[in-house]
C-alpha cells in the first residue's frame, strides 16, 4: 500500500476499537518475517478491511449469520457461495462474516478474476487482505498452507446476472471441487440471501480493458437490502474420493452438482426465511 | 574429496563461493575462471588448494582448452556454472555468446570429458513468466518467459537454462539448475538491487507487489548444496525475505515516488541516460506490477536447502522469520 502498516493500525484503533484490534492480533496467517505472508497479507490490513467493511456489515445491509459453525476452525477449506449484485459487496460481507464468526478467527482467501489484479490501489488493498488473483497455483498453495478459500463457481456471469435471474444459479463451473477433491479439503456451500437485489442490472456495455463489461444499474448505489448468509454443513469430498479422482470429469462434475444443489437449497430455505428483502 | 571448476569467479557471489570452497575439507582443488587477469581477481590467500585462469568462456576452444587442460589434469569432477553477462542493457552477439554460447560448449565437452560428473548452473528468477492469470508463488513447473518481445538480458537466461535443461538424462554427468532469488549486493546483477541503490525508486502507482531477495551468504548455501548433492533437476533458491516492494525500499532508506504506468519507462531511460543507472525498466515491468515469490520447497525437500540469512536492511537491520525457526536444515 501506499501506506505502511502502523498507518493502518492507527486507523483500526481510531476507528474499529479494541475488538478489531483483538480479532487482528489472534488471526491465524503464516508470517514471512516482515508481518506479511507471501501473498500479501497483513493482519494491520486485515484489521482496516473489517473497519472499513463494518459500516455495511452492520448498518447498512445488517447481515445475519446462520451456521457459522459449518466454517472449519483450522485445515483447509472451500466456501462456496452464489455471486450477485452488480457490485461484489456480497463477498466483501461474506469476508467480514468468516473474520467474525470464527474463534481464532480466520481470515478467508477470496480468489478474485484474473483482472483485478491489474486494478491500481484495489489489487494492493484486496492483496492486503488476503485476495489472491484466480490461478490454481494460487488457490493450490493456500489450500496446501491450511487456508479457507473463498470462491464464486458462478464467477463474473453471476455478479452480472439479470434481476430477472436472481437466485438462479447461472453456469457453475468446477473448479472449487477438483481443488477439494485433490487438495483434501470439505467444501462449505454458502447461500448469501439478499445481494441479488441490491442493485438491479439493466443492461451492461462490453468493454477492452481491465474489466469486461460496464455494469448499467437501475440504482447509483447499493440498495439496504437485509443480508442473510447461510453456511450449509461442509460436503467432505476429501474423504469420499481419492485425490487421483480428481482427474474424472465425471466425479468432478457430480461433485459440483452436489455444491450447487446445497447452495441453491440453502437459497431457497433463506428466501423463506426472510421476511422481505429490506428485513 | 572432489576438484570443482567455477566460472565467473570474480563476480560477488562467485568470489563468496569459491572462499567457501577453498574452506571445505570436503574439495580438494577448486579451479576458478574468469576474464579478468590473475593480478585483479579472488584478493585473498588459499594456499596450493586454489588455481585461477584467465578465461574467455566467450570463445569455444578456450573452453576446450580449459576443460581438457587444467580441469582434466586436476580431475575436475564438478562444474559450477556462475558466468553471465550482468548488465540489464547488454546486448548483441558478444553479451549472448557469453550468456548462453559459454554455456552450450561447456555442456558439449562435459559429456565426453573423462572426470567431469556434475554441472550446477545457476539461473535465474528472472526467466519466469509473470503474469496475471499466472500464481504469485512460483514452483519449478512455472511457465518460462519465452516471449520474443522480452529483453535480450531475459531471453539469454531463459536459453541458457533450457539449453542445461535439455541435457538432463541424456549426458554423461548429472545437471543441476538452480533458479535464485536475487541476491541484494552490489556487482550481483541484481536488478532489485539497483532499483533500491538509487538515489529515488519510481514506483507504479497503486500498484505494491511481493518481492524475495536473497543475500549473497544464501546463495552460497545453495551453490555449496547442489555441489556436494547427488540427482539432478530443476531448483528454485528462494531468500530468507518475503515483502512487498514498498516495505523493501523503506527498510532501504530510498524515497520512493509513484507515477503512473506509463511515465515509468520514460523516467527509468532518462535516469539511466544521465545517471548509467543500471536498472532496466523492460525487465521488470509485470515484476513491479504483479510480483514473483519462489517456491523453495523442493529445494528444501532434495537439496536440504533453506534460507538462513535475513537482509541487514539498512533501516530496521535483518528480521527473524517465526516460520522458519524450527524448519530442520
Amino acid at each position: 500500500m501506499p501506506f505502511p502498516p502502523r498507518i493502518a493500525r492507527a486507523i483500526t484503533t481510531a476507528l474499529g476499537g479494541r475488538s478489531v484490534r483483538e480479532r487482528a492480533e489472534r488471526l491465524y496467517y503464516r508470517d514471512e518475517g516482515h508481518g506479511y505472508d507471501r501473498f500479501g497479507l497483513h493482519p494491520d490490513f486485515v484489521a482496516l478491511g473489517d473497519v472499513i467493511g463494518k459500516p455495511g456489515y452492520e448498518w447498512y445491509f445488517r447481515v445475519e449469520s446462520h451456521g457459522a459453525e459449518n466454517i472449519p476452525k483450522t485445515g483447509p477449506g472451500i466456501l462456496a457461495a452464489n455471486h450477485s449484485g452488480t457490485l461484489p459487496m456480497d463477498g466483501a460481507m461474506l469476508w467480514v462474516d468468516v473474520l467474525r464468526n470464527t474463534d481464532p478467527p480466520r481470515c478467508s482467501r477470496p480468489l478474485a478474476d484474473y483482472f483485478v489484479p491489474s486494478l491500481p490501489f484495489v489489487s494492493t488493498l484486496f492483496a492486503r487482505c488476503g485476495v489472491v488473483g484466480g490461478s490454481r497455483g494460487n488457490a493450490q498453495a493456500l489450500l496446501e498452507a491450511g487456508e479457507l478459500l473463498m470462491i464464486f463457481p458462478e464467477g463474473v456471469p453471476g455478479i452480472g446476472k439479470p434481476f430477472a435471474q436472481r437466485y438462479q444459479l447461472q453456469h457453475w463451473t468446477k473448479g472449487h471441487c477438483e481443488l477439494a477433491i485433490r487438495h483434501r479439503a470439505p467444501v462449505i456451500p454458502i447461500g448469501i440471501v439478499g445481494a441479488e437485489e441490491q442493485m438491479p442490472q439493466i443492461a451492461r456495455i462490453p468493454v477492452k480493458g481491465p474489466v469486461p463489461y460496464i455494469p448499467i444499474p437501475a440504482t447509483l448505489v447499493p440498495l439496504p437490502t437485509k443480508y442473510h448468509i447461510h453456511y450449509g454443513e461442509p460436503i467432505p469430498l476429501h474423504e469420499e474420493f481419492s485425490p487421483d479422482d480428481a482427474d474424472d470429469p465425471e466425479i468432478v462434475r457430480n461433485a459440483a452438482a452436489r455444491v450447487k444443489a446445497a447452495v441453491q437449497a440453502l437459497l431457497e430455505r433463506g428466501l423463506s426465511e426472510r421476511k422481505g428483502i429490506f428485513r | 574429496m572432489i576438484s570443482v571448476l567455477v566460472t565467473g569467479a570474480t563476480t560477488t557471489v562467485g568470489e563468496r563461493f569459491v572462499r567457501s570452497l577453498v574452506a571445505d575439507t570436503r574439495v580438494r582443488h577448486v579451479l576458478a575462471v574468469a576474464r579478468e587477469p590473475p593480478e585483479q581477481a579472488l584478493p585473498f590467500s588459499h594456499g596450493n588448494r586454489l588455481t585461477y585462469l584467465s578465461v574467455d568462456l566467450a570463445r569455444s576452444r578456450h573452453v576446450r582448452e580449459l576443460l581438457f587442460g587444467p580441469a582434466r589434469d586436476l580431475g575436475v569432477e564438478v562444474v559450477v556454472h556462475l558466468g553471465q553477462h550482468r548488465s540489464g542493457f547488454g546486448k548483441g552477439r558478444k553479451v549472448h555468446a557469453a550468456n548462453v554460447e559459454a554455456l552450450r560448449s561447456i555442456l558439449d565437452l562435459a559429456d565426453r570429458h573423462p572426470t567431469i560428473r556434475r554441472l550446477v548452473l545457476k539461473s535465474y528468477a528472472v526467466a519466469y513468466k509473470v503474469s496475471l492469470e499466472l500464481p504469485i508463488l512460483v514452483r519449478e513447473d512455472h511457465p518460462l518467459n519465452l516471449s520474443p518481445k522480452a529483453p535480450q538480458y531475459i531471453r539469454d537466461r531463459v536459453e541458457a537454462d533450457l539449453t542445461a535443461c535439455a541435457r538432463m538424462g541424456l549426458s554423461s554427468f548429472e545437471t543441476v539448475v538452480l533458479r535464485c532469488a536475487e541476491a541484494l549486493g552490489p556487482g550481483t546483477g541484481s536488478q532489485i538491487y539497483d532499483y533500491l541503490d538509487a538515489p529515488v525508486a519510481f514506483r507504479p502507482l497503486g500498484f505494491d507487489p511481493m518481492v524475495n531477495v536473497a543475500t549473497v551468504e544464501d546463495m552460497v548455501v545453495a551453490l555449496e548444496k547442489a555441489t556436494h548433492g547427488s540427482g539432478e533437476g530443476v531448483f528454485n533458491i528462494p531468500g530468507y525475505d518475503t515483502l512487498p516492494l514498498s516495505e523493501a525500499t523503506r527498510k532501504w532508506g530510498t524515497p520512493s515516488i509513484p507515477l503512473p504506468g506509463g511515465f515509468l519507462r520514460p523516467a527509468y531511460n532518462l535516469r539511466h541516460r544521465l545517471t548509467g543507472s543500471e536498472f532496466e525498466y523492460g525487465l521488470n515491468r509485470n515484476r513491479l506490477h504483479i510480483g514473483l515469490v519462489l517456491d523453495g520447497t523442493r529445494a528444501r525437500e532434495v537439496l536440504g536447502y533453506v534460507p538462513r540469512h535475513p537482509i541487514d536492511w539498512p533501516i530496521g537491520g535483518p528480521v527473524a522469520d517465526p516460520a522458519l525457526d524450527d524448519s530442520p536444515d
